[in-house]
Parts: structure tokens; C-alpha cells; sequence
């Protein structure tokens, strides 16, 4: 099996994972309602321990342990796509981006619970009820607000076209496609990107939202080459703080 | 460069004029949440969600009140649909008040719950067959009634409430290893005896 595909799939599966996690995180205190800032706060703890479990996977396959992956590492190194690093804004956009990320995210998942990369096959097996959680929970927000008042649907149309191009940055082509796919650890970008506008479709479908034509939305790719926006790298910094003060720290 | 932290820009602003007008409350109705912690284990009252609806009291709910410990099914009823009997003190058993009812209408299915202990949760006993609330705690009454005290009796039509789906009862799969979620894992007391330890030498 070609190692090099397997780690460059789980560096961005996990970096994805961690870094919106933590930014999804940062709702913690400020949810819209009480149960809601619970929830969302939650499926950010999920998704760092999920990453927690993709670098113990590359730490088993030669890298440096999850912390120091996690927390060494500068803007540059990190492979996660543009979407998942900008900033939180209103909470309409949050709630558009869980909606559109966590659809591809259950959907990889999925995907990856065949694969035939065991250890990989096996956390993608596990997690499956938590994803399914946070899509349940992005469909019933997305169709509640999607249908409300004319505020919450103009909220939710805008936030949907301005993150529609980061969106489609997730399925940033690798250049391990081939292999991946020959050797059935994965399917590949373009198959998961098929069926996440499929799901999107439908359940836009279940609203007043209007999704734009996908030939009419530029992707924006760079996430996955390490070329990410002027907000990846406060991120870092803020999520580092207290592990740069003391490494070696238990707590 | 301005805090991308919205702890920080969600700050109340307070230039300007002193005082803003107070506006008045805007919730959400709420709903009952019951949670059944092991199979084979009954369903029990966990508490309250506020929610706009009852597919978002099912969905915040799980979160509100299964985050920790065990749980392997949940399920949700608007408050206002909670039909309950008097509540009694000493050794006065709540069906000593309950009066035959006629039926009036179409039967359906009632869920009862039974509260065994002042404080405690009500716990679900079963269902019953009735034509509305107050026949469904005289038919209970017959049906599901033991020696053991109640103190207070609910009952729900069974098709107000939101149960879990065979779907989706793999939501729990992993909650019993997020042991960190419980404050008690984290053993601080351990963390500062070995602390203090290591600081007397």
C-alpha cells in the first residue's frame, strides 16, 4: 500500500477535522440558545477527537506524536482546506458551513469504513453514529431556518453562496488520486464530490434557499498545498498558547 | 488585527447612549426530555429543552442531556402534552385519586409514567389503551399499577411523542468512552496530591 497517499489523505482529514473543530469551538459560551451552544460545542470536541485519532494513525506510521503535529506546526504545513479555517462571523454562516462541511465529512467517512486501509476502515466505523449526529443536526437547523422568516432565509441564502466556493475547496483534487483509488483505500475526491452535491441538493431542495448553479461557483483551492488565507495562522497561535508555555505539561 | 474570537467582538457595545430599551422575552416553548440509559432499563424524565419545534427539541436534546454516561435511546414531548395527575405526600398513593373515566371517542395509546419517590424522575411503565389522558390513568390504574407507592402519574398520547428511530439508535455508540467529558475523570485530586508530593522534595 502506498504510504505516501495514505498520509497525505489523513493529514488533511485530520487538519480539516482539528482546525474546525477548534474554530467551531470558539462558539462555546456564545451559542444563539443555551442547548444550541451545547450542541454545536460538542460536535467541536468530536471532530478534535477525531483528528486525535487520524494523527495517532500517522504517528503509527512514522510521524511525530498528535501533539506535536497538532500543535508545532505553522499555517504553511497544514492541509486542511481554506473552508475550515475562516472565521466564525455571524452565526448563519457557522450553520451554513457545519451543514456543508459535515455532509462531506459524514460522507468520507462512509466511504472510508470500506476501505482497505484497516486501521482507517475501523475510526470510520466507530465514529459513524457522532457523524450522523452532526447531520442530523445540520439538516434540522438548515430546513428550520432555511423555511422560517424572510430574515433567516436572506441569512442563510447569503452565508450559502459566499461559502459555496470554499466548499467545493475540499475536494481539492490529490495528487495521489490514482493510487488511492487503485488501491480501494479510497474512492477519490471527485466520486465524494459527487455525491455531496447530491446531498445538498436534496435538502436545499427542502427549502426557500436557492443553490446556485455548480458550473457558476469558482472552487477555491490552495488548503491542501498548504496555501492558506491571512486567518489559518491566529488560529494557531491561539490554540498553541499553553502548549508553547510548557510542552511537556500534563493537564 | 481585529479578534477573529467571537468571545471578544460579541462584546456589548457600549458606546453611545447609556441605556438601550429592555426588550421583551423571546423563547421558545419547551419540551420533555426522557432518556433511557441502558437496554432493558425504562425510560426516565431527564428535564427540559427549549426548542421551536419538536424535531429541534429531539435534536438539541440529545446533547442538553446525554453527553455523559450511558444512554441508548431518547425521546421528546412538548410540555403542554404531559398530562398529570395530583402529586401526594406521606402514604397517599397518586392513584387513590384517580375516578373512573367513560371513554369519549376513538381509543388510542397513552404512555405511563410513574414517579416512586419525591425528587426522583418519573420513570415509564408502559401503555395503555384510552379515548383521552383521564381515562388513560384509570385504565393504568387496573393495568400497569404495583404494590410500589406512586406519587405523582404522567401520561403522553403516544403519537405526540418524537421517538428515536431504529436509524438512529447508533448516536450513543461512542459516549460511553468520552469519559472526559465527566468532570470526576479528570482526578484532580490525584493530579494535586502528586503535585504536592513532588514538591516537598
Amino acid at each position: 500500500m502506498n504510504q505516501e497517499a495514505i498520509k497525505e489523505l489523513l493529514y488533511k482529514m485530520a487538519d480539516d477535522q482539528l482546525i474546525l473543530g477548534h474554530r467551531n469551538s470558539e462558539w462555546t459560551g456564545f451559542g444563539p440558545l443555551l442547548e444550541e451552544d451545547i450542541a454545536f460545542s460538542s460536535m467541536a470536541q468530536d471532530k478534535v477527537g477525531h483528528s486525535l485519532a487520524l494523527y495517532t494513525m500517522l504517528n503509527d506510521l512514522g510521524e511525530q506524536d498528535p501533539d506535536t503535529i497538532a500543535f508545532t506546526r505553522n499555517a504553511d504545513q497544514f492541509h486542511n482546506s481554506i473552508f475550515t479555517e475562516l472565521p466564525n462571523a455571524e452565526y448563519d454562516f457557522s450553520l451554513i458551513r457545519h451543514f456543508l462541511y459535515d455532509t462531506a465529512e459524514a460522507l468520507r467517512f462512509e466511504m472510508l469504513s470500506h476501505s482497505s486501509f484497516e486501521p482507517l476502515a475501523q475510526v470510520a466505523t466507530k465514529v459513524r453514529g457522532e457523524l450522523r449526529y452532526h447531520t442530523m443536526h445540520a439538516n434540522t437547523w438548515v430546513k428550520q431556518l432555511g423555511a422560517a422568516t424572510e430574515e433567516s432565509i436572506s441569512r442563510l441564502q447569503q452565508s450559502l453562496e459566499y461559502a459555496l466556493p470554499f466548499a467545493l475547496g475540499i475536494f481539492e483534487l490529490s495528487p495521489f488520486e490514482k493510487e488511492l483509488i487503485a488501491d480501494r483505500i479510497f474512492e477519490g475526491e471527485k466520486a465524494l464530490e459527487e455525491k455531496w452535491k447530491k446531498k445538498v441538493e436534496d435538502l436545499i431542495a427542502q427549502t426557500q434557499l436557492q443553490l446556485p448553479k455548480w458550473e457558476s461557483i469558482s472552487p477555491q483551492y490552495g488548503g491542501r498545498t498548504g496555501k492558506h488565507t491571512e486567518h489559518l495562522q491566529p488560529l494557531l497561535d491561539e490554540m498553541s498558547e499553553v502548549f508553547k508555555i510548557d510542552p511537556t505539561a500534563e493537564w | 488585527m481585529k479578534s477573529l474570537d467571537p468571545r471578544v467582538n460579541r462584546l456589548p457595545q457600549t458606546d453611545g447612549a447609556n441605556t438601550t430599551p429592555k426588550v421583551p422575552l423571546d423563547q421558545f416553548g419547551t419540551f420533555e426530555v426522557f432518556v433511557q440509559p441502558k437496554a432493558g432499563k425504562p425510560f426516565q424524565h431527564e428535564g427540559i429543552v427549549h426548542a421551536p419545534n419538536l424535531e429541534m427539541a429531539y435534536v438539541l436534546a440529545k446533547e442538553a442531556f446525554t453527553r455523559r454516561f450511558t444512554c441508548v435511546s431518547i425521546f421528546v414531548a412538548e410540555t403542554r402534552n404531559i398530562h398529570i395527575s395530583v402529586l401526594t405526600e406521606g402514604d397517599d398513593d397518586a392513584y387513590n385519586h384517580v375516578v373512573e373515566s367513560a371513554p369519549n371517542g376513538e381509543k388510542t395509546s397513552f404512555e405511563i409514567f410513574h414517579l416512586f419517590k419525591r425528587g426522583k424522575q418519573h420513570q415509564h411503565m408502559g401503555a395503555v389503551e384510552a379515548t383521552n389522558p383521564n381515562e388513560a390513568l384509570w385504565v393504568a390504574s387496573k393495568q400497569l399499577k404495583t404494590e410500589k407507592q406512586v406519587f405523582n402519574i404522567w401520561t403522553i398520547r403516544t403519537s405526540d411523542i418524537r421517538f428515536t428511530n431504529q436509524d438512529d439508535m447508533d448516536l450513543w455508540l461512542t459516549l460511553p468512552e468520552k469519559k472526559f467529558r465527566d468532570a470526576a475523570s479528570y482526578k484532580g485530586g490525584d493530579k494535586l496530591k502528586t503535585f504536592l508530593e513532588a514538591s516537598k522534595n
